[in-house]
C-alpha cells in the first residue's frame, strides 16, 4: 500500500540522516566533553589557567614549526590508526600494533645501517621490509587465534613485550656503534631517510605516504574483495559462515594486513621523525592508535582527520607545559577521557532507541 | 483453594509477540499437573512468571490464597516455588554438591562447611534412591543425572511446588521411567508438580490433570484420565483454515538429495538425530513437521554446511558433499533459508546491496582480479529490489533499518535469486503477516516449477499440508513417518506421530511409504 | 665475572631474596587480576591502579609522614578507581578492555600531572620525602634450613603478598562469598537463578581486584623503592594478566607463574654482567604464556571436536 511504503520510505530517511549525523557529531561531543573535563582540571592546578587552555587549543598553529610538529606527530598516527582501523573492522582485538611498529623500526633500521644500497632503492628496501615483517609477525596472533581460538588479546600483549625486547635487543648490542655508552645508533644514511617535503619544515614524505597508505586502505576495505570478507566477518561471523565466507582465513588475513601500516608506522619513526633508533621510539604510541581508530569509528577515510585531532591535543599539551607550567600529561588525560566517552555505549543507546526501530526486527520465537 | 492461581495473567514481549493472553491457570496441591501446547504456545513464559524470572504486564498470582508479587526467583523460591530448567542451569565445574547448595552454603566460622555440605546432600540423594556422588563434578556426570541434581537444587531449597520445563527432552527412556518413580515419590511427600511437556504420551503416564495452551491462551483443563489423545490433540493444533489454492501436481524429476543413516551427537552428548534417511528429486517439497526441539533445526544446518554430522553421507547431484563447508555446499547449487533470520541471515550493519552478494561476491560478474565491480553490485541489487519487492529508497541501506518483513525478502532475494538446485526452507513465514506469508508460499511454489527440490521445515502444519508434495514428520530426531500425499491426511493424524503417539513401520529398513 | 661466578651469584641467597621482593607487586597485581578474571570482568586497569597506588601512597606518606596513612590513602584510590572501572562497565555497558586502557592512560597522565603540579619535578618524586612501609625480622624464619636467609628480613608487604595467596586461596574455595564469584564468572546466568546478584558480587570482585593491586603498586613506590617515578610500573599490570592465565586460573599457579616473571627480572639485571644480553631472558615469560595458551587450546580442541 502506497501510504505504508512512503511512511517506510520516510522513517528510513530520518534513520539515515540521524546516522549521519551521529558519525559526525559522536566524536566532536566527546571531545568537547573530554575537553571541558580537562578545563576543570586546570582550573585546580593552574594559576592562569585560561592562559593555559589557550596554550593548549591554539598552540599547534601559532608558528609553522610548530604546525610542522603537529603535522609530523600526526602521520605516524595515521599510521597507527589504519592498522586498527583494519584488524577492528573485522571485530579482532588484536593490540599487536605496538610491537609491529617496533619490528618494522627495527628492520628499517637493519637496512639503514646494514645494507648499503643506492639511492632510493635503500629507502624502498627499508620501508618495505618494514611492512613485510609487520604483516609477518602479525601471522602469529592470527593463527593462534584463527586455527586455536587463543584470545588475540593476551596474545598480542605478551607479543608487544617480546618484540620490544627483541629491538631493545639488537639496538643496544649490535646496532648501535660499538663501544658506545649511550643507547642510540648513528644517523641513518640520507638515502634511507624520509627527506623534507617542504623544505625547511619537518614535515617529510612521510605525510603523502601516510596519506596513499589511508586511500589503499580505504580501497581495500571497500572496494575489493578482501575488505568485503573483514567486514562481512566483522559484522556478523555467524552470517558470514553461513554465506560460505571462510572465516579462519579473514581472521588470519585481517591481523596480517593490518601489520603493514603498523610496521610502516615503525619505519616512519625511525626513517622520519628521529632518522635513527632509540631506545623509546614509540612511548606507547601503538596504543594511542587505538584511539585514532575509535575516533575514526574504524573508517580509514576519517582516519587521517581523527590522527590529526588527537595529534593536536598532544602537541597542544607539550606547549602548554612549555608555556603556561601545566603539566602536558593533562593531555593523557583528555585522551583517556575521551575513550571512557567512546566506549559508554550506554550515554548513545539512549538516543539510538528513539529513531532505531527493533521491534519488528524480533520475529517471535 | 488451590495452591497457586494465575489469574488473567498477559505478557506481550517488546516486539510485539503475545506469549500470554489473559491465562487463568490453577494448581491443587499435592497433584501433577501438566501443562501443555506447542513451541510458541506460551507454556514456558507462563512458568517463567511464576518462577519470578518475567514480569506479567497484567494478572494476579495467589499462593495459598494470599495475593503475592513474584518479582526474582528469590520471591518465588521464598513461596515454595522452584524450578528445573529445560536448559540445565549448572556450573560444569562446581561438584554436584556446590551447585545444589549455590546460594545457601553451611557455613563455620565464616568458612565454608564442605563436610556438612556433602553429609546433606549425600542424605538428599539418598532419600530418593538416587545414585549420584555429590563430590563428583557436574561436567563427568550424564545428563540425566545433571537432570536429577538440578532437581535436587530446587527441592533443597524447601519448594513445595516443582515445575519442570521439558524434563525428558533430554532424557533416554530409562531415565524417563526413573524420573516418573521419583516425582511420585515427591508427590507421596506432598509436594505439587507442574510439568510441562508437548509429549502426549507422558501426560497419560504420569499427569493427574492436563492444561493445553495454544497462541497464549488456555483452551481447556481436565483430568488426564478423562482427556483422550485426540481430543488433546485437537486442543494443541487448532482448527485448519484451508485454503483453496490448488497448485499443478509435482511431476518430481531425477534425484537432487539423498542423505543416507545421518546422525548428530551435540556438544553435551546428546543424541540430537538418529539415522535419519530421505530423499527429494527435483521439482517437489518435502516438509517436515514436527514439535520444534526435534532435530529439524539441527538436520537443516548439517545440510547447510553449519554443523559436521556424526555419522551418515550427503549427496546433491550425485556428489557426496564434504560435511561443514558452507561454500562447496552452495557451490554444489545449494540455498538457504535460515530459521534465524537475524543471528545466521543478514549483517545488520551492513547495505542491502553488500548482503545480497555476500554468497556469490567471488563471481566474475561481481569481481575481477579481486576488486568489486560496485556498479554490477548495484544493478544486482536494484533488479533483486525489484523483482522480490524489498522495499527501500535504495540498496546502500543498511540492512538493520529495514523492517521484519523486508528482511527476510533481502534473504529471499539472495538465496532465490540464482535458481538454486536444493532449497532449504526452515520456518520461512515465521513471524510474517497474511501477505507476506502468501508472497513467500508463491516463490516457494515458483522455485519449485523451475525444477528445484525444497525442503520446508516448519511448525505451521497447515503451510506445510499446503506446499509439500510428501511429508515427513520428525520426532525425538527420528523420521517417524512419510506420507506421500499430505493431503489425504487429516491434521490430527499428522498430530500423533508430532507427539510421538504413533510411528509408521519400517519396510527394509527404510521408510518405503515415501519413495515414488 | 666468569660462568661460574655468575651461576654462584643466581643460586646465592642474595638473589633469591631479590626474586621474592620482585615478584611481590606483580604477584598482588596478579591475585587481583585473577579475582576479577574469576568473576568474568578481567580488570585490565590493573597497571593503572597500582600506578595510581604508588603515587598517592608517595604523597600521603610525605605530606602525614606516616607510611601507613599512604598506605591507607593508596588503598583509597586503588578503590575509587576500580569502583568507578566497575560503574563504567556494569551499568553505563562501556567495553571492560577499552575502559581498562583509558584508565591506564589516564593513571599514567594523572599521575605525572599530578606529580609535577605538586612539586614541579616531572620524573621523580625526590623531592618528598615520602615514607616507607618496615622491613620485618622474623627470628624465626632463620631457624629455616638452606632458605634461611632468604626468607628473613624482607618487607612487611613482601610477607603479605605471599600470605595473600593463601588468604585469597581462602576466600575463593572455602568460603560462600568465594563459590558466588566464581559461579557468578563460570555461568551467569544459573548463579541468577538461584537469586545470586550478580552485578553486587561483580562489583566486589573488581573492588577486591583493584585493592590488591593497589597494594602491588604501594609497595613499589613505598618498599621496593622509595620514591615514585613516571610509569614506573614499567607493564606489571599485564605481566600480571599474563601470570593469571599462566597460572591457570588459579591461586597457586598464579603465584608460581608469577615467580616465574619475578625470576626472570632479576636474572635479566644479573645478566647484564654477562655477556648475555639481559633481553632474552626477560622475553622467556612472555614467550612462555604465549605456548602455554597455545598448547592449552590445543588440548581443548582435541577433547572437543565437533563444531566448525
Amino acid at each position: 500500500m502506497l501510504t505504508g511504503e512512503a511512511m517506510e520510505a520516510s522513517r528510513i530517511q530520518r534513520l539515515r540522516r540521524y546516522q549521519a549525523w551521529l558519525e559526525v557529531a559522536r566524536p566532536l561531543t566527546t571531545v568537547i566533553a573530554a575537553l571541558g573535563v580537562g578545563f576543570l582540571v586546570t582550573l585546580l592546578v593552574s594559576s592562569r589557567p585560561l592562559q593555559a587552555y589557550i596554550a593548549l587549543l591554539t598552540g599547534p598553529v601559532s608558528t609553522p614549526a610548530r604546525l610542522g610538529t603537529w603535522i609530523e606527530d600526526a602521520t605516524g598516527l595515521i599510521w597507527l590508526g589504519l592498522a586498527f582501523a583494519i584488524v577492528f573492522q573485522a571485530r579482532q582485538f588484536s593490540l599487536l600494533a605496538e610491537g609491529q611498529l617496533h619490528l618494522g623500526a627495527l628492520v628499517a633500521g637493519i637496512v639503514a645501517l646494514r645494507m648499503p644500497l643506492p639511492g632510493v632503492l635503500h629507502l624502498i628496501v627499508a620501508l618495505g621490509s618494514a611492512a613485510c615483517v609487520g604483516s609477518l609477525y602479525g601471522l602469529i596472533p592470527g593463527v593462534l587465534k584463527a586455527y586455536l581460538g587463543v584470545s588475540e588479546l593476551v596474545a598480542s600483549l605478551m607479543l608487544n613485550v617480546i618484540a620490544q625486547r627483541f629491538y631493545e635487543l639488537l639496538l643496544t648490542y649490535w646496532l648501535k656503534p660499538p663501544g658506545a655508552g649511550y643507547n642510540w645508533t648513528d644517523p641513518f644514511p640520507l638515502t634511507a631517510t624520509l627527506g623534507a617535503l617542504i623544505p625547511g619544515t619537518r614535515i617529510n614524505m612521510g605525510l603523502p605516504l601516510a596519506l596513499a597508505g589511508t586511500v589503499l586502505a580505504w580501497l581495500l576495505l571497500y572496494r575489493s574483495t578482501l575488505g568485503y570478507e573483514l567486514r562481512v566477518v566483522g559484522a556478523n561471523p555467524e552470517f558470514a559462515h553461513y554465506a560460505g565466507i571462510p572465516l579462519r582465513r579473514t581472521i588470519l588475513i585481517a591481523m596480517v594486513v593490518s601489520g603493514i601500516p603498523a610496521g610502516l608506522a615503525g619505519a616512519y619513526l625511525a626513517a622520519g621523525i628521529h632518522q635513527r633508533l632509540i631506545l623509546n621510539i614509540s612511548l606507547g604510541l601503538g596504543f594511542e592508535g587505538i584511539v585514532v581508530a575509535l575516533l575514526a569509528r574504524n573508517n580509514p577515510a576519517l582516519v587521517p582527520f581523527a590522527a590529526l585531532l588527537y595529534s593536536y591535543l598532544r602537541i597542544g599539551g607539550d606547549i602548554m607545559e612549555r608555556t603556561a607550567a601545566v603539566g602536558s600529561d593533562l593531555v593523557r588525560l583528555i585522551q583517556a577521557t575521551i575513550i571512557l566517552f567512546l566506549t559508554a555505549e550506554a550515554l548513545f543507546e539512549i538516543f539510538r532507541r528513539r529513531v532505531f526501530r527493533r521491534e519488528d526486527l524480533h520475529v517471535g520465537k | 483453594m488451590p495452591f497457586v492461581e494465575m489469574r488473567g495473567i498477559t505478557k506481550v514481549y517488546p516486539n510485539g509477540v503475545v506469549a500470554n493472553d489473559r491465562v487463568n491457570f490453577e494448581v491443587e496441591a499435592g497433584e501433577v499437573h501438566a501443562l501443555i501446547g506447542e513451541n510458541g504456545a506460551g507454556k514456558t513464559t507462563l512458568m517463567k512468571i511464576l518462577y519470578g524470572l518475567e514480569r506479567p504486564d497484567a494478572g494476579e498470582i495467589r499462593v495459598r490464597g494470599a495475593t503475592v508479587q513474584i518479582r526474582s526467583p528469590l520471591d518465588a523460591i521464598r513461596l515454595g516455588i522452584g524450578m528445573v530448567h529445560q536448559n540445565l542451569l549448572l556450573i560444569p565445574e562446581f561438584t554436584v554438591t556446590e551447585n545444589i547448595l549455590l546460594g545457601m552454603e553451611p557455613r563455620r566460622w565464616g568458612l565454608w562447611d564442605r563436610p556438612a555440605a556433602v553429609r546433606t546432600v549425600r542424605a538428599m540423594i539418598e532419600r530418593y534412591g538416587w545414585k549420584i556422588d555429590p563430590e563428583a563434578r557436574v561436567a563427568n556426570l550424564s545428563v540425566g543425572a545433571r537432570q536429577r541434581v538440578e532437581i535436587l537444587k530446587a527441592l533443597c531449597r524447601g519448594v513445595d511446588l516443582l515445575i519442570l520445563d521439558e524434563p525428558t527432552a533430554l532424557l533416554t527412556p530409562q531415565e524417563t521411567h526413573e524420573l516418573f518413580r521419583s516425582i511420585r515419590d515427591l508427590v507421596r511427600e506432598g509436594k505439587t508438580v507442574i510439568f510441562i511437556t508437548h509429549k502426549l504420551r507422558e501426560v497419560k503416564a504420569i499427569g493427574d490433570r492436563v492444561t493445553v495452551m495454544r497462541q497464549g491462551r488456555v483452551v481447556g483443563t481436565l483430568p488426564a484420565a478423562e482427556a483422550s489423545e485426540e481430543q488433546l490433540v485437537a486442543w494443541m493444533l487448532g482448527r485448519w483454515v484451508s485454503t483453496t489454492r490448488e497448485h499443478p501436481p509435482a511431476r518430481p524429476g531425477p534425484l537432487v538429495l539423498s542423505v543416507e543413516g545421518l546422525s548428530y551427537i551435540n556438544e553435551e552428548g546428546r543424541q540430537i538425530l538418529r539415522n535419519v534417511s530421505f530423499e527429494i528429486r527435483a521439482g517437489e517439497i518435502l516438509g517436515i513437521a514436527g514439535v520444534e526441539g526435534n532435530g529439524q533445526s539441527e538436520l537443516v544446518e548439517i545440510l547447510a554446511g553449519l554443523r559436521r554430522p556424526t555419522a551418515g553421507e550427503i549427496w546433491l547431484n550425485g556428489q557426496r558433499l564434504p560435511p561443514g563447508n558452507p561454500r562447496r555446499i552452495r557451490q554444489a547449487g545449494l540455498a538457504h533459508i535460515p530459521e534465524d533470520r537475524l543471528r545466521n541471515g543478514v549483517a545488520l550493519s551492513l547495505s542491502i546491496a553488500e548482503n545480497l552478494i555476500a554468497d556469490r561476491y567471488f563471481n566474475p560478474s561481481f569481481s575481477r582480479g579481486g576488486w568489486l565491480d560496485r556498479g554490477a553490485i548495484r544493478r544486482h541489487a536494484s533488479a533483486l529490489m525489484r523483482a522480490f519487492d524489498i522495499r527501500a529508497p535504495d540498496p546502500e541501506v543498511p540492512v538493520g533499518a529495514l523492517s521484519g518483513g523486508n528482511i527476510q525478502r533481502v534473504i529471499l532475494a539472495r538465496e532465490l535469486s540464482q535458481g538454486p538446485l536444493l532449497l532449504l526452507a526452515a520456518q520461512p513465514t515465521r513471524g510474517l503477516d497474511v501477505g507476506a506469508t502468501e508472497a513467500v508460499h508463491q516463490l516457494l511454489l515458483q522455485q519449485r516449477s523451475q525444477g528445484a527440490a525444497i525442503l520446508l521445515v516448519s511448525s505451521d502444519l497447515s503451510e506445510l499440508q499446503e506446499l509439500s508434495d510428501r511429508l515427513a514428520v520428525m520426532h525425538n530426531g527420528e523420521i517417524v513417518a512419510l506420507f506421500p500425499d499430505p493431503r489425504q491426511i487429516s491434521e490430527e493424524e499428522i498430530g500423533l506421530y508430532m507427539l510421538g503417539l504413533k510411528r509408521q513401520p519400517l519396510i527394509n529398513g527404510k521408510m518405503e511409504a515415501g519413495r515414488l | 665475572m666468569s660462568e661460574n661466578e655468575v651461576l654462584r651469584a643466581i643460586l646465592s641467597p642474595a638473589f633469591l631474596a631479590s626474586v621474592l621482593r620482585v615478584t611481590t607487586p606483580i604477584l598482588l597485581a596478579a591475585l587481583g587480576g585473577l579475582v576479577s578474571e574469576l568473576a568474568g570482568v578481567i580488570n585490565i586497569a590493573l597497571e593503572g591502579i597500582m600506578l595510581t597506588a604508588a603515587f598517592v601512597g608517595v604523597v600521603i606518606s610525605a605530606y602525614t609522614q606516616s607510611a601507613w596513612a599512604g598506605l591507607a590513602a593508596a588503598l583509597a584510590a586503588s578503590a575509587i578507581l576500580a569502583l568507578g572501572l566497575a560503574f563504567l562497565h556494569l551499568e553505563l555497558k562501556a567495553d571492560l578492555i577499552l575502559t581498562g586502557l583509558a584508565f591506564n592512560l589516564l593513571a599514567s597522565g594523572g599521575t605525572v600531572f599530578a606529580l609535577y603540579s605538586l612539586t614541579g619535578d616531572k620524573g621523580t618524586s625526590a623531592k618528598l620525602a615520602s615514607r616507607v612501609m618496615p622491613t620485618v625480622d622474623v627470628p624465626l624464619l632463620e631457624a629455616v634450613p638452606i632458605l634461611g636467609p632468604v626468607l628473613n628480613h624482607h618487607n612487611v608487604m613482601v610477607y603479605a603478598a605471599f600470605l595473600m595467596v593463601g588468604v585469597i586461596a581462602l576466600l575463593l574455595y572455602h568460603t560462600p562469598w568465594g563459590i558466588h564469584v566464581r559461579a557468578v564468572g563460570a555461568h551467569p546466568e544459573a548463579a541468577a537463578s538461584v537469586g545470586l546478584n550478580v552485578r553486587a558480587l561483580r562489583y566486589q570482585a573488581l573492588l577486591l581486584s583493584g585493592l590488591l593491586a593497589g597494594l602491588g603498586g604501594a609497595y613499589m613506590s613505598m618498599g621496593y623503592l622509595q620514591i615514585f617515578q613516571r610509569d614506573m610500573t614499567a607493564g606489571r599490570g599485564f605481566i600480571a594478566l599474563a601470570a593469571v592465565f599462566m597460572g591457570g586460573r588459579h591461586p597457586l599457579g598464579t603465584m608460581l607463574a608469577a615467580l616465574l616473571f619475578g625470576a626472570a627480572d632479576t636474572l635479566a639485571s644479573q645478566l647484564g654482567n654477562l655477556r648475555i644480553p639481559p633481553q632474552w631472558v626477560q622475553m622467556i615469560p612472555y614467550v612462555a604464556t604465549v605456548m602455554a595458551l597455545a598448547v592449552y587450546a590445543i588440548v581443548q580442541q582435541a577433547a572437543a571436536r565437533r563444531y566448525l
